[in-house]
């Protein structure tokens, strides 16, 4: 297992190399850059001054140039300074992140806590008048987008209800912008796991069960449930990965101060260092992740077996 | 089990939705909660370190900074923490500061605090040694003397740029917090909000009246119209124009507006061989139908301009004329220029070809393809074809002179002078001067404006220069952006300012 771990792990070296390269690389497509989108907002300023910031900075530098000096830094652990903020990259990151953790923790567990139970009446009454109840709210769910549902919610629940609060922080905060994501999220979740169930409620071992004599709740939680989790892992762990990326939108509405925000912020404002931290944060995250799915599935489904070569470990 | 499932659910949403956590109550008489879309990283100015980049604007804006001198309502300087000034020559400037006053931690100001202030500001800004061009600083006393290595006749007013808030410098600056002068003091700065509270010390006759303000960024604008909808704020800056509607019951809420300096403005391309008659240009000066800009596409946020300086200024838009909207004298002109329709199509034409234009601009001022569509519209009238170019790419359509008539958005006198938009806009081969307009006048009374003092003869100056430009129809003017600050009914002594500066002052209460 161990030697797995390590290929896997290995294998995130090559994918860092080609998407903060490519990034950097997509980054010089735009016309302006960092010192552009600083003396916006300064009115009018003469080229010589533009030309010494860059030269600051280390954009007057070829591309190739650049790309090798972040990448020296990013080896000897300096991520470098946001060029706009003046602070230390990782020190912004570790300020946004508790923020974006909090709203993903949140809305994962609203979002299993709502969908499983749904999807498995919808499978246990399929076709009644629940089921389509519940698969109609799921379609409508998956089709809003998440800054439509955002707004409807503070509509409801902040300004006619007043309920919860927009823009706190806190528990109460977090309730309206992880609903938000809970409604997308959960429904996609809530059709997965009705048909994950409706299938194993067809398998020739639930209807062994029933035939022996053992009640409904009991199959479903103590044999269809834990078999519909591998597949419940696999949508959590991309989930997961994509939360942790932040959700610039609902980040925005609800001014959720976490990563997602400040991703959006560093790309307009053409902020090279921060971006590509950015995008070394999300591809670290999507491969740790994934491989934390792999070997759960492992643990749950001994049927799962590691790659070829690997078996014996 | 579909009931037992139901009832988990409503008993977790009952116990998340009564589960404490800081909710925001603007109830509490002592506390303020303002939402702006005027702070963050992406305004450069997140923190109150008036040292760094545009964070001045926020230590100025939220009542944590003073500078030496304030603008008042006319957008002319009085005394702040100084109290008075001498000039001694035309290259030293000898100031007295107020006895009286101390920064928040309750150290008291002296010449000397300031003199540290500003040259750590000089040291480490980006714009305040260019603008100041100080070559020494002394302290004595209450005394600060300030040398300038040429003449600098608007140092005054640069000193009030909020870049120019006293603060102690040797106190430091911890977590994006300085110490300052004002009403109240930070105690925690993020790149979405500053947590304030009063200063206990504060050294003025008008004490501070609220116990702690909360100033939250929110740059989505349905986000912030429904935060003061469901009252979580107490003031709002920068709603969306079709917010402002929602706010008109006057028992629940109170609207300050103020006309600033940021004008809308066009530019015409000198180098584009039609546009070198003045008739043609001041044909289509005279076809912009600037009231129905400002109150319909605008919803009444903006005033229309006369030229670049609102009418609140000493050399506003009072003091100048333009030609006034007219599409039959408009028509004339271009007949005269030797432009009529000639084949019937709409259009004018000579020589086989219709009078078509470039019209470039931008779209992340939100009023700038407004005023672009409306200049379509209204040139129609005169039978002149306007192609619009709005894009946020407009500077390689500069570089290329890929255009005919740049417009923009520009605040046209951050510090309260002229100088800075003559210099930067207008002079030949000046940086932003995107029609190449050259004019021997201008030039000559911009060498005049440069080296005369006293704010009556500089503003005698600018308005001959503002007649020059608008004589020679070598940009319009459309609108004055007014900014608008919502408020609750009990909230007092909250008004928006000319200068966009002064927002929480210690005046502002909730009764």
């Amino acid at each position: 297992m161990r030697k797995y771990i390590f290929r896997r792990l290995i294998q995130l070296v090559p994918i860092l190399f080609g998407v903060t390269f490519l990034t950097f690389a997509m980054l010089q497509f735009s016309e302006e850059d960092a010192v552009d989108m600083m003396f916006r907002q300064q009115g009018s300023v003469s080229e010589e001054i533009m030309a010494a910031k860059r030269a600051e900075l280390g954009l007057d530098k070829p591309f190739l140039v650049q790309y090798w000096n972040w990448l020296k830094g990013v080896a000897t652990g300096d991520m470098g300074r946001s060029f706009i903020s003046g602070k230390l990259v990782f020190e912004t990151f570790a300020e946004k992140l508790p923020a974006t953790i909090e709203l993903m923790l949140a809305s994962i567990f609203l979002t299993i806590f709502i969908a499983t139970p749904l999807g498995i009446i919808a499978a246990v009454r399929q076709n009644k008048f629940v089921d389509y109840v519940i698969r109609g709210l799921s379609f409508v769910g998956n089709s809003m987008p998440n800054f439509f549902a955002g707004l409807l919610l503070i509509y409801f629940f902040a300004l006619k209800l007043n309920l919860l609060p927009i823009i706190s922080s806190g528990l109460q905060g977090v309730i309206l912008p992880a609903l938000t994501l809970t409604i997308s999220m959960g429904a996609k979740y809530t059709r997965q796991i009705r048909a994950v169930v409706l299938e194993e409620l067809q398998k020739p071992y639930v209807l062994g069960a029933r035939s022996r004599g053992v009640d409904e709740v009991t199959i479903l939680l103590k044999s269809v449930l834990p078999s519909a989790l591998v597949m419940i892992i696999t949508l959590l762990a991309l989930s997961i990965g994509s939360l942790l990326g932040g959700t610039a939108i609902v980040e925005t509405i609800f001014m959720w101060d976490g990563v997602g925000k400040m991703a959006v912020d560093a790309i307009l404002m053409r902020d090279y260092p921060l971006i590509q931290a950015y995008v070394v944060w999300m591809a670290v995250i999507y491969v740790v992740i994934n491989l934390a799915a792999d070997l759960l599935y492992r643990y749950l489904d001994p049927r799962v077996a590691w790659e070829e070569g690997d078996a014996d470990d | 089990m579909t009931k037992k499932i139901l009832a988990a659910l409503l008993a977790a949403g009952l116990l998340l939705t009564g589960c404490g956590g800081e909710k925001t109550s603007s109830d509490d008489k002592s506390t303020f909660t303002y939402g702006t879309v005027a702070y963050g990283v992406a305004m450069e100015n997140a923190g109150t370190n008036p040292h760094e980049s545009y964070s001045g604007w926020s230590a100025i804006r939220y009542g944590i900074g003073e500078t030496l001198f304030k603008f008042n309502e006319n957008m002319q300087l009085e005394t702040w923490i100084a109290e008075s000034f001498e000039q001694v020559d035309d290259f030293t400037l000898k100031i007295k500061i107020k006895d009286n006053v101390t920064f928040s931690n309750g150290k008291k100001v002296d010449g000397d605090a300031v003199k540290k202030c500003l040259e750590h500001l000089i040291a480490v800004h980006d714009r305040a040694p260019k603008d100041l061009k100080i070559t020494s600083i002394t302290a004595d006393g209450q005394f600060v003397t300030i040398k300038s290595a040429e003449k600098v006749p608007a140092l005054l007013n640069y000193l009030s740029d909020p870049y120019g808030c006293i603060i102690d410098v040797d106190a430091g600056i911890t977590d994006g917090i300085a110490i300052g002068t004002g009403p109240y003091k930070a105690v925690k700065v993020t790149d979405t909000q500053i947590d304030l509270v009063k200063n206990e010390n504060y050294w003025d006759a008008v004490k501070p009246k609220l116990e702690k303000i909360t100033v939250k960024s929110i740059t989505d604008g349905d986000t912030l119209t429904m935060a003061m909808q469901n009252g979580e704020l107490d003031a709002v800056q920068g709603l969306p124009y079709s917010s402002l509607q929602l706010f008109n019951d006057a028992n629940k809420f109170k609207l300050s507006q103020a006309e600033t300096s940021r004008v809308y403005q066009a530019a015409f391309n000198f180098k584009t061989p039609v546009l070198q008659d003045l008739n043609v240009r001041r044909a289509i000066s005279m076809a912009i139908d600037k009231e129905n800009f400002t109150q319909v596409l605008l919803s009444g946020n903006g005033t229309p301009a006369v030229g670049p300086f609102p009418a609140n200024l000493n050399f506003g838009d009072t003091k100048v004329t333009a030609a006034p909207y007219d599409i039959d004298a408009a028509k004339n002109l271009l007949a005269e220029a030797g432009w009529t329709d000639t084949n019937g199509d709409g259009y004018v034409d000579k020589d086989g070809k219709n009078l078509e234009l470039n019209y470039l601009t931008y779209t992340s001022r939100q009023e700038l393809p407004l005023l672009a569509e409306s200049a379509q519209a209204s040139l129609k009238k005169i039978g002149v074809k306007l192609n619009i170019n709005a894009t946020d790419n407009y500077k390689t359509f500069l570089k290329n002179g890929d255009y005919d008539i740049f417009s923009k958005a520009i605040v046209t006198a951050p510090t309260g002078d002229a100088e800075y938009y003559f210099t930067s806009h207008i002079v030949s081969g000046a940086v932003d001067n995107a029609g190449f307009y050259d004019s021997a006048e201008i030039t000559a009374l911009e060498n005049e404006l440069h080296n005369t003092f006293g704010a009556d003869k500089r503003s005698d100056i600018a308005i001959k220069m503002s007649q020059q430009v608008l004589d020679d129809c070598a940009l319009f003017y459309a609108a004055h952006l007014k900014m608008s600050l919502v408020m609750k009914a009990n909230v007092t002594g909250f008004n928006a300012h000319p200068s966009d500066y002064y927002e929480i002052t210690s005046a502002v209460e909730k009764k």
